[in-house]
């Protein structure tokens, strides 16, 4: 192996291992590579297979049920780790695999907006991240571009932007009937951005709008990258180790990071040496191998001198208002994400009596057994049996069907220290090495905010001429976002990594992934900590000498 | 998707299962009930192909119920196996829902192929004025501290309702 400058590294010394190939992983692996280091990827979870993605079988509500379930606990693969989630108010979710969680996400871009870089400044709670918007913007635009993302410029929600790399996704009936209602009302709305491709893009293809980005994109038109970045991070050199468990990083006799012990899948344990180890492995993955990673300089695990490693752990309050109208919307079709986006509501009002705010994402709502438990859940069920059962269920997906918007409403969640990452102490994963248990409580910010924007939704459903309301509140299977454990920040009492995701105590070691989150705020966070992992990526490829890679 | 019979679903527990399904999926209006369908023959086995993991607690619900009562059956289940249930829960709207015939009542065309030839396109909203009413509202960000742009510089500008 050869590193930049041409000075041979040891052939059994990596320049960078990095730990998880979600999408911080591997924009990290595709950048570092890309600047002529070494890497290698080590992967829990295996490449997609992208044939049992649903395309045209009828079955494929069913299956999308079991196999593609963004809870790990209910889709119980091998490479999935068990989580102990008995004391939390949320339920986390996550995928294992090549692509990590984007797998069986809805691609919905939204960054993080300029006040919620400065929480403490404008709104006297939380705290100030030790960056700002302006920093993260011009990597943001560039990593729309790597990875590939539809919109429309212009959304006064955010400041002045650049064009999207792509035009929008189409969008059709479902979304004129969610306009009629914001207009009346004269409230924001906007075409959301997704990562997903309206016209061939690099290794994607345009959306056919199945609606099924949830369950696997059989089209291949959603950005994930076991598609679109490791292939091209494979030809440069870089490589990529599927089944590969890290059960802890190493430190050397000075305090570094030597590299990582991994378990593969036919159970062999194995070492693997670098100058530089890199973590993505989401916000719950990420503090398990730090707090796994004890030692007899860091007994309370690894880069937590601040004592904050699992903590301030945040997952978006989320509830889903239903609303049926009589027109056939065929609100079956994609984008399964969103037809519209809403910030009408997302910065703080005092007078509201609670911090901070929520996006809106107006939902389309699937197929037949879609409307009749939504989301695929049981929790739109009513506990009575003849309100579900019976001539109801037929009412039901008559009403329903192709007919109904979902007001989906993600509220920001307010760091805690109370609420954390730990080890179980019986419960294991596959290999033996101890699962995460999760504490978390939902506080009153979030209970007042949510309290607030349903009462705004029903409002909004009622403008858009909905004939039928339903509220469900504080949903508890939505953890889709992990956020915090390891925050970033200047003070090493106080933050885990510096705001270039380098760890305060072990300085080749880096996180990159939503872990080191300051604040949640009520935005999905790919595009967000997409952009962070580029800029880290780079600062390491730039910083190679210093940090001695 | 090809699918096979399952063999411990036995005569005796397909007949009881039939029965739970009405319950569960009655006739309505022109909607035939479950078992009109066929639903514990190659609806059911069509399930089942696609989700192997719910044979075991189904063959185990239905043992313990065979010969009751489907609502007694229900309340049963919902006591004693609650995993079971939720299988009968799953399976039997899953089985109905599979027919075509149904399909075709309900207007559900299933997953859809919409390929857009024109993709570059102005979208209907950027035409027919509806962008261009939120355009006129104005930014609603707050920008950050010390930066020039425009946004709403008073955080609490934005008022309830």
């Amino acid at each position: 192996m050869s590193n930049h400058n041409g000075t041979s590294a040891s052939s059994d010394r990596v320049d960078v291992v990095i730990i998880g190939a979600g999408p911080a992983g591997s924009i990290a692996a595709h950048e570092l590579s890309r600047q002529g280091l070494s890497v290698i990827g080590l992967e829990q979870g295996f490449n997609p297979d992208t044939s049992k993605y649903p395309r045209d079988n009828p079955e494929w509500e069913l299956i999308a049920q079991k196999a593609f379930n963004s809870d790990p606990n209910i889709r119980d693969n091998p490479q999935d780790y068990p989580i102990n989630n008995s004391e939390s108010d949320i339920h986390p979710l996550m995928y294992a695999g090549v692509g990590g969680s984007t797998v069986i996400y809805n691609a919905q871009w939204a960054p993080l907006l300029p006040s919620d870089y400065r929480l403490r400044t404008l709104d006297g709670v939380a705290d100030d991240w030790p960056i700002s918007y302006e920093d993260v913007e011009p990597y943001l635009e560039e990593v729309e571009k790597l990875v590939g993302v539809s919109g429309v410029r212009g959304n006064p929600a955010y400041p002045p932007r650049k064009d999207f790399p792509m035009p929008p996704i189409p969008l059709g009936e479902a979304t004129k009937k969610a306009i009629e209602g914001f207009d009346k009302l004269g409230w924001h709305w906007w075409p959301a951005a997704f990562g997903i491709a309206s016209v061939p893009y690099n290794e994607l293809k345009p959306c056919v709008r199945r609606g099924t980005c949830h369950s696997g994109c059989s089209e291949g038109a959603k950005s994930t990258a076991d598609i679109n970045l490791w292939p091209e991070s494979i030809k440069r050199g870089a490589k990529l180790i599927t089944g590969a468990r890290v059960s802890e990083i190493e430190v050397d006799e000075h305090g570094r990071a030597s590299g990582v012990v991994y378990i593969d899948r036919t159970g062999k344990t194995k070492r693997l040496k670098a100058k530089t180890v890199v973590v993505a492995a989401n916000s719950i993955g990420t503090a398990r191998l730090l707090l796994l990673s004890k030692s007899g300089r860091f007994p309370n695990g690894l880069a937590n001198s601040s004592g904050l490693v699992g903590k301030r752990l945040m997952l978006h309050p989320y509830s889903g208002i239903i609303g049926s109208f009589e027109d056939n919307l065929q609100s079956w079709r994609g984008p399964f994400g969103n037809v519209l986006e809403s910030y009408q509501f997302y910065e703080t009002d005092q007078s509201r009596g609670f911090a901070r705010g929520a996006r809106w994402s107006i939902v389309p709502s699937g197929g037949p057994l879609s409307v009749s438990s939504v989301f695929g859940s049981k929790v739109f069920e009513i506990d009575d049996f003849d309100a579900s059962w019976g001539k109801a269920l037929h009412q039901t997906v008559e009403r329903r069907l192709g007919r109904t918007l979902i007001v989906g409403i993600l509220g920001e969640d307010l760091p805690l220290e109370s609420n954390r990452v730990e080890l179980d102490d019986t419960l294991t994963d596959s290999d033996g090495i101890p699962a995460p248990k999760i504490i978390y409580r939902i506080d009153e910010n979030s209970r007042a905010l949510l309290r607030y924007h349903e009462e705004r939704a029903v409002e909004y459903l009622k403008a858009a001429g909905a004939v039928e309301i339903q509220v469900a509140s504080q949903l508890k299977h939505a953890g889709w976002h992990i956020l915090g454990t390891a925050r970033m920040g200047d003070d090493p009492e106080t933050s885990v990594v510096n705001q270039w995701g380098q760890s305060h105590d072990v300085p080749n070691l880096f996180l990159v992934g939503a872990s080191t989150f300051v604040t949640s705020a009520g935005v999905n966070p790919t595009a967000t900590l997409s952009a962070l992992a580029l800029r880290t990526a780079r600062h390491i490829a730039e910083q190679r000498r210093n940090l001695e890679v | 998707m090809a699918w096979t019979q399952v063999p411990s679903l036995t005569p005796e527990l397909r007949k009881q299962f039939a029965a739970i399904a009405d319950l569960l999926i009655p006739a309505y209006k022109d909607f035939p009930k479950a078992s009109d369908l066929g639903i514990e023959t190659t609806l059911l086995d069509r399930v089942l192909t696609a989700r192997p993991d719910l044979i075991e607690p189904l063959v185990r619900g239905l043992k313990s119920v065979l010969g009751h009562d489907p609502k007694a059956s229900v309340e049963h289940l919902a006591k004693s196996d609650p995993p079971a249930l939720d299988a009968l829960f799953t399976v039997v709207p899953g089985g109905y829902y599979l027919n075509e015939g149904v399909r075709a009542q309900i207007g559900y065309p299933g997953l859809e192929t919409l390929t857009n030839e024109t993709p570059y396109a102005p979208p209907f909203y950027a035409t027919d004025g509806s962008l261009d009413r939120v355009l006129a509202r104005g930014p609603i960000y707050v920008p950050s501290p010390g930066s020039d742009a425009k946004g709403i510089t008073d955080p609490f500008r934005l008022k309830s309702p």
